[in-house]
């Protein structure tokens, strides 16, 4: 069944059985959870049995999208991945980028629901008229590239997109990904690892149904207000020409760029990796996603070496993280991750940690089959990640991620790992962005930015803050107070990018998606009432669900905070120095503005 | 003619996503007339669509369905087409399509055309007076048994080798 927006049905695939079978999305199911991850989180939660192994064939499998995905809306094309993760045993996804999302609109498909596994390595191809189950034993061990080109080819149509797992997903790295577009990744959470656990290489998408919107110039001309709202923003030049790798300057520039897996905040060299060092060197031209005005991303060339990226994350994990200067080195490790399928955020920080203990004499090599790393040692690394990814020799022991690994170590060494909830802190040192710091310590996935992104803390407008938040100080990055209400404000819009299924560097950090046009553009996309104060409702209500689902998996409220470091200790130099994050007095006040028990 | 810079597509789509939402009101890439391909492999990606070729190969119709406008763009009648696919296989760069029954090619818009004003990145442009068509013989020979899809990829592989070397050289 066909309606405004949506694709209009759910597909649920059985790889035990090798059968599919196609639902109509229920309208008065879809209407309080609007789509993508919202949607997702809910049919986990009433479909899952959160005790099931994550990488057994009861786990869920979840590729979801949104009722704007693949619309003219500007950069509609995310898409996200949910399963219970086999990294953290809680609450697990990630959303990508790319153009795999918009294709998966065109199939007619709102959710692609995978259960079970198969019994030999397979594809998915699904198009609006069902799903082919492909053998590809052939494609074991294969880079992601190598089989996204091979799929097209055998399809014999190269607009078909693809999300696929590379050999660390086959070898259930517990931080594995997948990786569609080449370079749009799902990174966080062991996604990968849920996908090799199912047999499943990959799922491949190509439609042929049209997506309808209710009122087709009414709502062109609200996504004219947005576009002509980010051409017209004062960050749009920075981030056409850098996107994300912007960033290694800015944070450095406040004290809070990861270095030496966290023991700085400032990096000597950042001038030597920075993103305008990387545009200015390596990059060739922009890559964008769907439908988007940003054209954020970048392809470069080093030599024979040429990909799409790095993101931010990726480029600070390779370089200033681990103690590296060596910008086309962190280059390559972009292109190799993306090409195994692993999570550059969790990869560095198995890495950073034992270079840190092993600093500090907490871990000795004999400890770990004879592994000594120091900081910047590039051979190693190298090294090491592909032993990850293939679960070879000690990389087998470091593939289950720093917080399982840390088990087999001391508590001085334990408490090193910068995790919350067993995933792993992105780059960012939330000792100078306190509202990051909450978003790390309450997100449902673990430590995490994006389920808030409360990027308005850094842009310094004051009275503003006073008029959404109360108070100047929620616009001030080293304060504490008025952070809990900006993070349950943006934790809304988050979440409402991610129903959307937008970006967030553009919903979000550009500001440009508030209760009011999104309303106006769920009502002409879908033709669906959705007024600002019941948007507003029901995502409180979905992140109340979150919290539901995590208590099923066992997460408590002490599991609600950060690690020690940057709870204790101050950073010593940069803008940043001196601060420490009271982490629980911003969740005590969350708490309270959710009205959930201590 | 719609004339590509390929050194210049991002692959953001909004050309094909534009051309296909003012000719039929939705969202629908098989409803373009200009095809945006993202060879990931090499890192290109670029807009197909007639280039209004020296050898007009799709003018081979049997039932005289195609005509020349004054832009030279193609005009498909579709009272007088009977979808026999002729121009489609004739077609060496995948520029002609038919979906559930209509033949999709690049009709310039009659002269507007609405892909060139999308394009933030300047990667098409509108060329009213062509001075010099392009022969296609080349990619003819070549794309011979290929469905549009492969063409397409084909000729886009084989442009890109220029800008792909610049990539290079630029960077050494």
């Amino acid at each position: 069944m066909r309606s405004y927006g949506y694709g209009g049905n759910i597909l649920r695939i059985d790889l035990t059985e090798r059968k599919y079978s196609v639902e109509d999305l229920s309208p008065s199911w879809i209407r309080p959870v609007i789509g993508g991850r919202a949607a997702n989180t809910k049919r986990l939660y009433e479909e899952l049995d959160t005790d099931c192994d994550p990488l057994g064939p009861d786990n869920i499998l979840i590729f979801g999208i949104g009722p704007l995905t693949g619309s003219l809306l500007t950069a509609s094309a995310y898409y996200t991945v949910t399963a219970k993760s086999p990294l953290t045993g809680i609450l697990g996804d990630s959303a990508a980028g790319g153009q795999f999302g918009a294709e998966m609109k065109l199939t007619g498909f709102d959710q692609v629901i995978i259960t079970g596994k198969a019994d030999t390595l397979i594809y998915l191809m699904i198009t609006d008229s069902g799903v082919e189950f492909v053998d590809c034993p052939e494609y074991s061990g294969k880079i992601i590239i190598e089989v996204t080109d091979a799929i097209r080819q055998e399809q014999n149509d190269y607009a078909i997109q693809i999300a696929a797992v590379g050999p660390a997903g086959e070898n259930l790295v517990l931080f594995s990904s997948i990786v569609s577009s080449g370079n749009r990744v799902n990174g966080r959470a062991g996604m990968g690892a849920v996908m090799g656990s199912k047999n499943l290489k990959a799922v491949a998408v190509r439609g042929s149904c049209s997506l309808d919107v209710a009122d087709p110039l009414a709502f062109l001309s609200e996504v004219e207000k947005i576009d002509k709202a980010i051409l017209s923003h004062s960050e749009y030049q920075k981030r056409y020409q850098l996107g994300t790798t912007m960033l290694m300057k800015d944070l450095n520039n406040i004290g809070i760029l990861p270095t030496r897996h966290f023991q700085q905040g400032v990096c000597e060299y950042v001038d030597e990796i920075s993103g305008q060092k990387l545009a200015n060197t390596y990059k060739v031209k922009n890559k964008s996603c769907f439908n988007c005005n940003v054209h954020c991303s970048r392809y470069y060339v080093v030599d024979d070496q040429e990909a799409e990226g790095p993101e931010f994350e990726t480029l600070c994990s390779f370089t200033s993280r681990l103690g590296s200067s060596d910008l086309p080195f962190a280059l390559e490790m972009n292109r190799y991750l993306n090409q195994v399928g692993m999570d550059s955020i969790s990869t560095s920080e198995v890495i950073g940690w034992i270079m840190e203990c092993q600093e500090k004499g907490l871990i000795h090599p004999d400890d770990l089959d004879g592994l000594s790393l120091s900081w910047g040692e590039k051979e190693k690394i190298r090294e090491v990640v592909d032993m990850i990814a293939f679960r070879r020799g000690i990389g087998d022991r470091l593939a289950n991620g720093a917080k399982k690994l840390s088990e087999e170590f001391s508590e001085e060494a334990r408490k090193l790992v910068m995790h919350v909830k067993g995933l792993d802190v992105i780059c960012g040192d939330p000792r100078g962005i306190k509202a990051y710091g909450l978003t790390y310590a309450i997100a449902s996935r673990g430590a995490d930015h994006l389920r808030a992104e409360p990027y308005f803390e850094l842009t310094n407008r004051k009275k503003e803050a006073k008029k959404r938040f109360g108070t100047e100080k929620a616009a001030d990055r080293l304060s504490e107070e008025g952070k809990a209400a900006l993070v349950s404000y943006s934790e809304k819009i988050a979440l409402l990018t991610d129903s959307l299924t937008m970006c967030k560097n553009v919903g979000l950090c550009m500001d440009v998606l508030n209760f009011e046009n999104a309303s106006s553009l769920l009502r002409y996309g879908t033709g669906i009432d959705y007024s600002p104060d019941y948007l507003k409702k029901i995502l409180a209500d979905l992140i109340n669900l979150d919290h539901k689902l995590n208590k099923k998996f066992g997460v408590k409220r002490k599991d609600d905070t950060l690690p020690e470091r940057f709870q204790k200790e101050p950073l010593t130099e940069g803008p940043t120095k001196g601060s420490t994050v009271d982490i629980q007095k911003m969740v005590k006040e969350y708490y309270e503005i959710h009205n959930w028990e201590e | 003619m719609i004339r590509v810079d390929i050194n210049k597509c991002t692959g953001c789509k909004k050309c094909e996503t534009i051309c296909a939402f003012f000719r039929s009101g939705k969202i629908n890439h098989r409803l373009a007339r200009i095809k945006v391909l993202n060879l990931y492999e090499i890192g290109v990606d670029g807009p197909v669509a007639c280039i209004q070729c020296k050898e007009q190969y799709c003018l081979c119709c049997p039932d005289d369905a195609i005509r020349i406008g004054s832009l030279g763009q193609l005009i498909v009648s579709p009272t007088s087409c009977s979808l026999c696919s002729a121009c489609e296989k004739a077609c060496p760069i995948g520029a002609i399509d038919i979906f559930n029954d209509f033949v999709y090619v690049c009709d310039l818009c009659g002269g507007k055309p609405r892909c060139v004003g999308v394009c933030t990145e300047g990667a098409i442009s509108f060329e009213p007076e062509v001075k010099e068509h392009l022969s296609l013989a080349a990619f003819k020979k070549e794309t011979k048994k290929m469905n549009p899809s492969q063409k397409r990829q084909y000729y886009l592989k084989k442009i890109s080798s220029e800008v792909r070397k610049r990539w290079r050289h630029q960077n050494a």
